[in-house]
C-alpha cells in the first residue's frame, strides 16, 4: 500500500468517524431551553435569608419521623454561604453544618461539621454530592446551584401544571462524571412560563433504577421574591414508592441582619 | 359386588356407544374445551430460586420477604478476582475497566462495590474524609503501599473485598430486589397519587425480580468473566443469582431431553406392543394433549415450573399412556375377531373401564398426597400430575372412541405368538410355580428383608445442599467452594433485630450487645460451618467514631454517650453514603445483623442457628429479633422436606389403604394387599439409608409417586386372582391364570414406566438422576413383589374351596 493511498484512507477514516460528533453536537442542545434554564438560573432567589425547615420523612411502611432545622443563608459574590441548626430531635440537637458553595465549577464545597456530644468540629472532605441531604429524598446536589455547562437541555414540550403554563426541559449530563457527582443520569424539569420558578421535576437516579418526583406543593411570594414552601419529593420504583419526603418552609424572611461572621466555625459551636 | 361391576361395565359400554356416535360433536367440544386450556402455555414462567421452594403463606418466606421489602436483596453476585498482586498499577486499572463494564453492562444493579468505589472513611487532624477508596489513583510504589496498609487494615474490606492474605479482591453485585416489568408507563403518571397527603400508597404488591431478569443480569456477567479472564487473572463467579440461572438451563434442557426420550421410548414400545401405526399416534396424541392441557392449567393458575416440577412431562407421558394402552389391547383383539370397530370398541371400555379408573384413582391419590406438602413445587407436583392423570384418563375415554369411529381401521389376521411371548409364558409359569410351592420360604425371605430395610431406615440422613447437585466438575460449584475458602463464605444468614421504637438504636447498651455478639459469632467453627464476618450498624458507628477521633486505633469502638451515637449517625447520613439503607430502616428503629457462611449442606446450619437462638434469646430479651436469609430459608427447606415427607406418606398410606380395601371389597384381603404394596417402599428407603444417597426433596418424593404407581400391579392382580379363584376355587390354579393373563399386562407396563423413569438418569442435575434411579428400581420392585409374594400370601390365605356360581356377562 503506498502512502498516499494510506494518507487517503486515513483522513476518510477521520472525517467518518468524527462526523456524527459534530453533528451530534450541533443537534445536543437546544438554545431556547438553554435560555429558559439561564433565566431560571438568573432568578433573584433573596439574599441574607433565615428560615425555618421542616423535613417529614415517610418510609415506604409510613412510618414517619420529623426533623426540624434553623436555615441561615448569604451571598457573598458568587458564592453562596449556608449555616444550618438542627432543632429537632433532641438526640442531635445543636448540631451544625456550614457550607460554603462556590460558584466556580472546579471548586468542591467546603463544609464544617459540629457535633455537640464531641465538642468537636469537623471539616468534611468530599466531591461527591449524590448523597442523601440530612435523611432527606433530595441530594446535595439539588440544593445547590449547578453549572449550565455541565448540560445539555431540549424543550421537550409545553404543559399545563395547577393551571400555570410551563416548559417540559429535559437535561441530560455531558459527562460520567456529572451523573457521579450528581447521582441522576438525567432529569425532567417543568418551568413555569411566568416566573421561571421549577415547580415540578422527574430525576432518574443512576442507581438502583429508581425516579424521584420533585413536586412543589406552595410556592409564595415573600418579598417579591418565589419561594417554595412546601416540596414533596418522591422515591418511586415503578409503582411503588420507596421513601417520601415533604419539605417545608416556615418563617421564610429575607434582607436580614446576617454577618458574614455569623457563617463560622466559632458560631457553629456557640449555638443558636 | 359382581353385580355392580357389572352394571359399571354396562355403562361404560354404553358410553362408548354413544361417543362413537356423536363422534364430531364430541371431538369438536373436546377440541374446544383442550384448546382454551392449551392457549394459556406460553405464559408459563420457570422459578429456580430457593424461595420458589416455599408456599406463598409459608411464616418464612414472609419473613424473609419483609427482611429484603426492607433492607433489600441479601444475596449478590460476587466476581472474585486473583491477579498476580491486587496492588498493582496495572491490575488496578484492569479493575477500574471491569468495574466500568459491569456497571455499564450489567442490568438491574441495585448495588454494586469493588475496592474502585469501596466506602474509605477516616480522620486525618480535624479533616473528616468521606470518598471512595481509588478516588485519589496512586501513582507510584509509595501510593500503592500506602494504599495497601490502609485497605487491609480496614475491618470492612477483609473477607468482603479482600481475602486475608491479599491474593483475592472481589466485585460485589447487588441486583434489584423488585422487577423492571411494567416500569416504562407513563412517566407523568408518578405526580399523580399526592392527592392523599403524606402516605405514599403501597400500590399492588410488588413482582420481585424475575427469573428472565435474572438470566439476563447473569448472562451479562458472564460475558465479562469471559472477556477479562486470563492466565494471568483468575476469575471465579459466585452467588445464588448464578445457582439460580444454572439450574433454570439445566432444567429448561434436562425437560426437552427427558421429553424426546419419553416420547421415542413409549412410542417404541407401542409399536413392539401393537405393530400398528395408529396403536402408536392415538395414545400418544391423547397423552400429549393431556400433557399440553395439564400445563395450560398451571400456567392459568400463575404455577411456575419449579426444580420437582420438571419432571412433570416426561411423567405424564408415561403414566398417562397406560389407559390408552389397556383399552387398544382389547380393542384390537376384538377388531380382529369381529371386524367391527363400534362393537370392539365398546367391549374394550366395557372389559377395561372398571380397572383404569381404579389404577388412575389410586395413582393420582399417590401424587395427590403431596398437595398438602410445606414445600411448595412439590405440592404442585401432586397436584398436576394427579390432574395430569385424571386429564389422561378422561381424554382417554372420550377421545379414544371418537377418534376410532372417524379413523379407517384394517384389520389384520390373529398373529402368530411370537418366539418373544412362548419365553415369556415360560417365564411367568416358572414364577407362578415358585410362588406358590414356597410360600412360607417367600414370606420368611421377605421378613428378613424387611428387617435389614428398618436397619437402613434408622441411617437416614437428611440433607438440602442444592451446589451438590450440580456435576463435581461444574464451574459454579467449583467457583463456590474455591470462594468460601478463600474469602470466608458466600451466604448469607440475618437477624433483624426491631427494637420497636424510633430511634431505639442509638442506645450504646444495645450497640456493644450487637458488637459483642459479632465478636462471638465470628468464633464460631463446628463441622464445616462457620461464621466468616459479621457486620452490622455496630461496625458503621464504630468506623464513624474512629475517624471523628483522629482515626486512633483506640478509638474503634461504640461510644457510650448516645446522643453522640445519635450524631454521628447524622453525620454518616449526610457523609454521601447511602449505605445505611441497607442496614438499618429509616426510623432507627430496625437493624439487620449479617453473617457470612460457607454455602454447605443446610442440615449443618442447625447447630449454628440452635446456638443462634440460645445467644439472642440470652443477650437480647429486650428487643424483638428475627432468624431469616438465604442461608435460613434453606435450612428451612429441610424441616418442610421433612414435614412433607411424614404427612404425604402418611395421606399415602391412608388413602391408599382404603382404596384398596373399598375396590378390592373385602377389609381382610385389602389390608393384606398392602403388604407388597408397601414392601417395596419400605426396601427403597431403607437401600438409601444405607448409600450415600441422601433423603432430600427428590428422593422422599419417590416413596409416593412409587406407591400410586405399584398399586396398579397389586390391582390387577387381586382383581383378576378372585375372578379365577371364584371360578375354579383352587388358588394356586388362580395365581397361574392370573400371571398369565395379567401378568403379561404388568411386566409390560412396569418396563414402560421403569423406563419412564431412568430416562431421568440422563439428567444434569445429581438429584434428579438419583430420584429416577431409585423410583425406577421401586416400580421393579413392586412388581417382583407382586409375582412373589402376593401369589404366596394367597395361597395361605386362600384355601381350596368349591367353585362360586357367578352370572356370565
Amino acid at each position: 500500500m503506498n502512502s498516499r493511498k494510506t494518507m487517503w484512507i486515513t483522513a476518510i477514516t477521520l472525517i467518518t468517524f468524527s462526523l456524527p460528533l459534530f453533528i451530534g453536537h450541533a443537534a445536543a442542545d437546544d438554545a431556547k431551553a438553554r435560555e429558559i434554564m439561564q433565566k431560571v438560573e438568573d432568578r433573584d432567589d433573596g439574599d441574607n435569608q433565615t428560615s425555618e425547615m421542616e423535613m417529614i420523612l415517610i418510609d415506604k411502611f409510613n412510618n414517619e419521623r420529623i426533623r426540624k432545622i434553623a436555615a441561615f443563608s448569604k451571598d457573598k459574590g458568587e458564592d453562596n454561604l449556608r449555616l444550618m441548626f438542627f432543632l429537632h430531635p433532641a438526640d442531635v440537637k445543636d448540631t451544625a453544618f456550614l457550607t460554603v458553595d462556590y460558584d466556580a465549577a472546579d471548586k468542591d464545597d467546603d463544609q464544617w461539621l459540629f457535633l455537640p456530644a464531641l465538642r468537636k468540629t469537623k471539616r468534611i472532605a468530599s466531591s461527591d454530592q449524590s448523597g442523601s441531604f440530612m435523611g432527606s429524598d433530595l441530594n446535595f446536589s439539588d440544593m445547590t446551584s449547578r453549572n449550565l455547562e455541565d448540560f445539555d437541555f431540549f424543550l421537550k414540550k409545553e404543559m399545563d401544571v395547577n393551571g400555570h403554563k410551563t416548559w417540559l426541559i429535559e437535561s441530560i449530563p455531558r459527562s460520567k462524571e456529572v451523573v457521579e457527582e450528581t447521582g441522576y443520569a438525567k432529569s425532567l424539569s417543568f418551568i413555569r412560563q411566568d416566573n421561571y420558578v421549577m415547580v415540578r421535576a422527574v430525576r432518574w437516579v443512576k442507581d438502583g433504577g429508581y425516579l424521584k418526583y420533585i413536586d412543589v406543593k406552595k410556592l409564595d411570594l415573600i418579598d417579591g421574591i418565589w419561594v417554595p414552601t412546601e416540596m414533596h419529593i418522591t422515591k418511586k420504583k415503578g409503582k411503588q414508592t420507596a421513601h417520601k419526603t415533604i419539605l417545608k418552609f416556615n418563617n421564610v424572611k429575607f434582607n436580614q441582619e446576617l454577618d458574614e461572621a455569623m457563617f463560622s466555625v466559632r458560631q457553629m459551636e456557640k449555638g443558636l | 359386588m359382581s353385580h355392580i361391576r357389572h352394571r359399571i361395565e354396562k355403562w361404560f359400554e354404553s358410553f362408548a356407544g354413544s361417543v362413537f356416535k356423536h363422534r364430531i360433536k364430541t371431538i369438536a367440544i373436546m377440541g374446544i374445551i383442550i384448546g382454551l386450556m392449551i392457549s394459556r402455555i406460553p405464559g408459563i414462567m420457570i422459578d429456580t430460586s430457593t424461595e420458589g421452594f416455599f408456599h406463598e403463606k409459608d411464616p418464612e418466606l414472609l419473613a424473609y420477604n419483609a427482611f429484603r421489602d426492607q433492607f433489600g436483596r441479601d444475596e449478590g453476585i460476587l466476581i472474585a478476582l486473583k491477579p498476580k498482586a491486587v496492588f498493582d498499577l496495572k491490575f488496578l486499572e484492569l479493575l477500574k475497566q471491569i468495574h466500568d463494564d459491569v456497571e455499564a453492562t450489567v442490568p438491574y444493579i441495585d448495588d454494586m462495590t469493588s475496592l474502585i468505589n469501596a466506602r474509605n472513611t477516616r480522620g486525618e487532624g480535624d479533616r473528616l474524609i468521606v470518598e471512595d477508596l481509588l478516588e485519589n489513583w496512586p501513582r507510584d510504589q509509595e501510593d500503592l503501599n500506602a494504599l495497601k496498609r490502609q485497605a487491609m487494615s480496614n475491618p470492612m474490606y477483609k473477607n468482603l473485598l479482600l481475602s486475608e492474605n491479599g491474593d483475592y479482591t472481589t466485585i460485589v453485585i447487588r441486583t434489584q430486589n423488585h422487577s423492571s416489568i411494567g416500569q416504562k408507563d407513563d412517566i407523568m403518571a408518578g405526580f399523580d397519587d399526592d392527592s392523599n397527603e403524606a402516605s405514599p400508597d403501597l400500590g399492588d404488591s410488588p413482582t420481585y425480580l424475575t427469573d428472565a431478569e435474572n438470566s439476563e443480569v447473569v448472562a451479562a456477567v458472564k460475558k465479562i468473566v469471559t472477556k477479562y479472564r486470563s492466565e494471568d487473572l483468575g476469575i471465579e463467579v459466585a452467588g445464588s443469582p448464578v445457582v439460580t440461572h444454572f439450574l433454570k438451563q439445566s432444567l429448561m434442557s434436562d425437560m426437552r431431553k427427558f421429553m424426546v426420550l419419553a416420547l421415542v421410548g413409549v412410542a417404541i414400545l407401542l409399536y413392539l406392543m401393537f405393530r400398528r401405526l395408529s396403536g402408536v399416534i392415538l395414545p400418544l396424541l391423547i397423552v400429549g394433549l393431556s400433557l399440553f392441557s395439564t400445563i395450560g392449567i398451571m400456567s392459568a393458575t400463575g404455577t411456575a415450573i419449579k426444580l420437582p416440577t420438571q419432571i412433570l412431562p416426561s411423567f405424564i407421558l408415561a403414566v398417562g399412556v397406560g389407559t390408552s394402552v389397556h383399552i387398544l389391547a382389547v380393542f384390537f383383539q376384538r377388531l380382529r375377531q369381529h371386524n367391527d370397530k363400534k362393537e370392539a370398541i365398546e367391549y374394550a371400555l366395557g372389559h377395561s373401564g372398571l380397572a383404569v379408573v381404579m389404577t388412575n384413582v389410586t395413582t393420582a391419590a399417590g401424587l395427590m398426597s403431596f398437595a398438602t406438602a410445606d414445600l411448595a413445587p412439590v405440592a404442585d407436583l401432586g397436584i398436576f400430575a394427579g390432574i395430569g392423570v385424571l386429564l389422561a384418563f378422561v381424554y382417554t375415554i372420550v377421545l379414544l372412541p371418537a377418534l376410532i369411529a372417524i379413523l379407517p381401521f384394517s384389520t389384520k389376521k390373529t398373529e402368530e405368538l411370537s418366539g418373544n411371548s412362548k419365553s415369556m409364558d415360560r417365564l411367568l409359569e416358572a414364577v407362578s410355580r415358585f410362588s406358590t410351592t414356597h410360600p412360607r420360604k417367600i414370606l420368611a425371605v421377605s421378613a428378613m428383608v424387611m428387617v435389614i430395610a428398618i436397619v437402613g431406615m434408622t441411617n437416614i440422613r437428611f440433607s438440602h445442599h442444592p451446589l451438590h447437585w450440580f456435576p463435581k466438575d461444574n464451574e459454579i460449584r467449583t467457583a463456590t467452594e474455591a470462594i468460601d475458602a478463600a474469602l470466608r463464605g458466600s451466604i448469607t444468614m440475618e437477624v433483624v433485630i426491631d427494637t420497636g421504637r424510633e430511634n431505639g438504636l442509638y442506645d450504646p447498651d444495645l450497640l456493644q450487645r450487637m458488637d459483642r455478639a459479632a465478636a462471638y459469632l465470628e468464633s464460631f467453627e463446628y463441622n464445616d460451618v462457620f461464621v466468616g464476618k459479621v457486620w452490622s450498624l455496630n461496625t458503621i458507628v464504630k468506623e464513624t467514631n474512629q475517624a471523628l477521633n483522629e482515626d486512633r486505633p483506640e478509638a474503634y469502638r461504640i461510644p457510650d454517650d448516645r446522643d453522640l451515637i445519635a450524631q454521628e449517625l447524622l453525620l454518616f447520613e449526610n457523609s454521601g453514603s447511602d449505605d445505611l439503607e441497607d442496614i438499618v430502616d429509616t426510623r432507627f428503629s430496625k437493624a439487620r445483623f449479617t453473617m457470612k457462611l460457607p454455602f454447605v449442606d443446610a442440615i449443618n446450619y442447625r447447630p449454628l442457628k440452635a446456638l443462634l437462638n440460645d445467644y439472642m434469646a440470652a443477650q437480647f430479651g429486650d428487643v424483638k429479633y428475627h432468624i431469616t436469609g438465604m442461608m435460613s430459608l434453606l435450612a428451612k427447606v429441610i424441616n418442610n422436606s421433612i414435614t412433607s415427607m411424614a404427612k404425604s406418606y402418611t395421606v399415602a398410606l391412608v388413602v391408599i389403604t382404603i382404596l384398596m380395601v373399598v375396590l378390592i371389597g373385602k377389609v381382610r384381603i385389602g389390608l393384606l394387599s398392602m403388604i407388597p404394596n408397601l414392601m417395596p417402599i419400605l426396601i427403597i428407603i431403607g437401600f438409601i439409608g444405607f448409600t450415600p444417597i441422601p433423603m432430600d426433596l427428590f428422593t422422599m418424593m419417590v416413596a409416593s409417586i412409587a406407591i400410586g404407581l405399584a398399586v396398579d400391579d397389586t390391582i390387577h392382580f387381586m382383581h383378576n386372582f378372585r375372578r379365577y379363584y371364584e371360578l375354579s376355587g383352587d388358588p394356586q390354579k388362580a395365581v397361574f391364570e392370573t400371571l398369565h393373563t395379567t401378568g403379561r399386562a404388568m411386566l409390560v407396563t412396569t418396563v414402560v414406566l421403569s423406563l419412564g423413569f431412568f430416562i431421568y438418569g440422563f439428567a444434569t442435575m445429581q438429584n434428579i438422576i438419583n430420584f429416577g434411579r431409585l423410583t425406577g428400581i421401586t416400580i421393579i420392585l413392586a412388581l417382583l413383589a407382586d409375582y412373589f409374594v402376593a401369589p404366596a400370601l394367597m395361597v395361605l390365605v386362600n384355601k381350596p374351596m368349591k367353585p362360586v356360581e357367578i352370572t356370565k356377562g
